[in-house]
């Protein structure tokens, strides 16, 4: 589903993100990248949906090498690949269903599908009954909540994680966890940047660690460290 | 599709009405600039009604008395056929339709002059165009000839009026196009600044519509919209102002005396509606340039 190939990605001369990175995640497969802040994984993933290209090398998404598409493919890649912030990125001025109709809206799809997929994706994401409410309204894990509903709606074939987690209580985080796991139930690819040494070890799925740039440790099941 | 209008419709409304204070800018800067351009077409084709009687390289008329009957003109034509070639290169003759259309023209701003003249007593007209229009003198020499003939009521060289006029519309025209294009400047410059000011306010969404897979287009087009309806209120509204101003014009010409050389300079035959069409067509133009490469050069914002 994805897949890395001697991939480096330099800001200036001196700023080198990702060094010479290469691995490959098979369709359906949970990854989590682990690192210090600064190690390139929030790089990593920005270079799989295409908000970033890199100076050497190939990414692969879905059979596609991505890093010479041209601009006009980037939105149909991009449908294919849901994004889920630490900051979640909600708009403010739009209720939960709003939010999450929105991802449908601009992509085109008509009304009656928006009214069919998105009750069903706040069911699955645990909101009925908060359709209505405006993000200032809801808890920080709920909002996180609308944010993986408005990168889930469209059933993506990848789900992009950076720090899902990072503003929430460990409790919160947790839900949010077996939520991310159920998507990946569905067969939806996760990989998932985090800090998160409870998460991961509590998880033990497949783990990739970065260190200033570099892939360091790429383990099956395996736990933070 | 319905979804995608109807997306866009609410887009632009809300866009329009997060940034009102620079959306009404944008619509009086536009209007204004348009207004001059508008005026500036409607000045221009006052002096073409001024000058309509010398289209086509004519520097002399001579006037028929009406009721002049064929045989009585071939005398006329007969003193022209002679200059043909020799110091005349074309001569055509203006019946009493033709006539009276020229004087649609020359008395617009004159209803009562215009009034008086119909079918039975409007001179009809001879056009001349010389071989050499710098000859003057020649042209002077056929005038005195012309004017002992039977029947000519009058003879005009262009050159009494037309010079005077040429120059003040070569100046009115010069200086208003300076303007009227600087001012369109400044229209779409501030189009292009209200929406990019429309797009920095709603940066986060467009962060959000080009990660769930949106187009450049589709996050374009509502934006480019915001800038073609300024640039349409702008024509609008310049369209209004036009009119108002044109009609407190000719009301004022029509107190003028007949003989004041300003009856023409009016404009009231249809041409105001054109101009209005072109106004609000320039202002759809200038907004959507403005729009448009502000769209596109601030989406990654």
């Amino acid at each position: 589903m994805i897949r890395l190939e001697n991939v480096t990605k330099r800001y200036t001369t001196e700023v080198v993100a990702l060094q010479d990175a290469s691995f490959e995640v098979a369709k359906g497969e949970f990854v989590f990248l682990v690192g210090p802040s600064g190690s390139g994984k929030s790089t990593l993933l920005r270079l799989i949906n295409r908000q970033e290209r890199p100076e050497e090398g190939a990414v692969w998404v879905a059979g596609r090498n991505i890093v010479d598409m041209p601009s006009n493919r980037i939105p149909q890649l991009r449908r294919n690949i849901g994004n889920v912030f630490q900051d979640y990125k909600l708009l403010l001025n739009k209720t939960v269903f709003e939010n999450i109709a929105f991802a449908l809206e601009v992509i085109g799809k008509p009304k009656h599908v928006i009214e069919q997929q998105v009750p069903a994706v706040i069911d699955l994401v645990g909101l009925a009954g908060k359709e209505d409410r405006f993000p200032d309204q809801l808890s920080g894990g709920e909002q996180q909540r609308v944010s993986i509903a408005r990168a889930f709606v469209n059933r993506p074939l990848i789900l992009v994680a950076d720090e899902p987690t990072g503003n929430l209580d460990p409790g919160t985080g947790e839900g949010i966890m077996r939520l991310l796991d159920r998507i990946n139930g569905t067969g939806t690819t996760v990989v998932m940047a985090t800090h998160d040494r409870r998460i991961v070890d509590a998880m033990r799925r497949r783990v990739i660690q970065l260190d200033r740039g570099v892939i360091v440790r790429d383990q099956a099941r395996g736990v933070y460290q | 599709m319905i979804s995608r209008l109807r997306y866009l419709f609410r887009e632009t409304g809300a866009s329009i009405r997060r940034n009102p204070t620079l959306s009404v800018a944008s619509v009086i800067t536009a209007a204004v600039s348009l207004l001059i351009f508008g005026l500036t077409l409607i000045i221009q084709h006052g002096f073409d009604n001024l000058l309509a009687q010398w289209e086509g390289g004519v520097e002399m008329i001579v006037y028929v008395n009406a009721g002049a009957g064929e045989e009585q003109r071939l005398v006329i034509e007969e003193a022209l056929g002679q200059q043909q070639n020799v110091t005349i290169e074309a001569w055509s003759y203006c019946d009493v339709s033709c006539s009276l259309a020229d004087a649609d023209r020359l008395f617009a701003g004159d209803p009562v002059t215009r009034g008086q003249l119909n079918e039975l007593n409007i001179p009809t007209q001879y056009k001349v165009v010389p071989l050499d229009a710098t000859q003057v003198e020649i042209l002077r020499g056929l005038r005195d000839r012309y004017l002992e003939l039977p029947n000519v009521y009058s003879v005009q060289l262009a050159e009494e009026q037309l010079d005077l006029i040429s120059r003040l519309q070569g100046f009115v025209s010069t200086y208003t196009t300076g303007l009227w294009i600087a001012l369109m400047v400044a229209a779409s410059l501030l189009i292009w600044n209200t929406i990019r000011t429309a797009m920095f306010a709603r940066r986060r969404e467009i962060e959000v519509m080009k990660l769930v897979g949106a187009t450049d287009w589709f996050i374009r087009v509502p934006f480019m919209l915001e800038g073609l309806l300024q640039g349409v209120a702008g024509g609008a509204v310049a369209s209004i102002a036009m009119w108002f101003i044109n009609g407190r014009w000719t009301a004022g010409v029509e107190t003028f005396p007949a003989n004041s050389g300003m009856t023409a300079l009016v404009v009231v035959d249809g041409y105001e509606w054109r101009v209005s069409i072109i106004v609000i067509v320039f202002g759809a133009i200038i907004g959507t340039i403005g729009s448009g490469t502000a769209a596109s050069k601030f989406l990654d914002v």
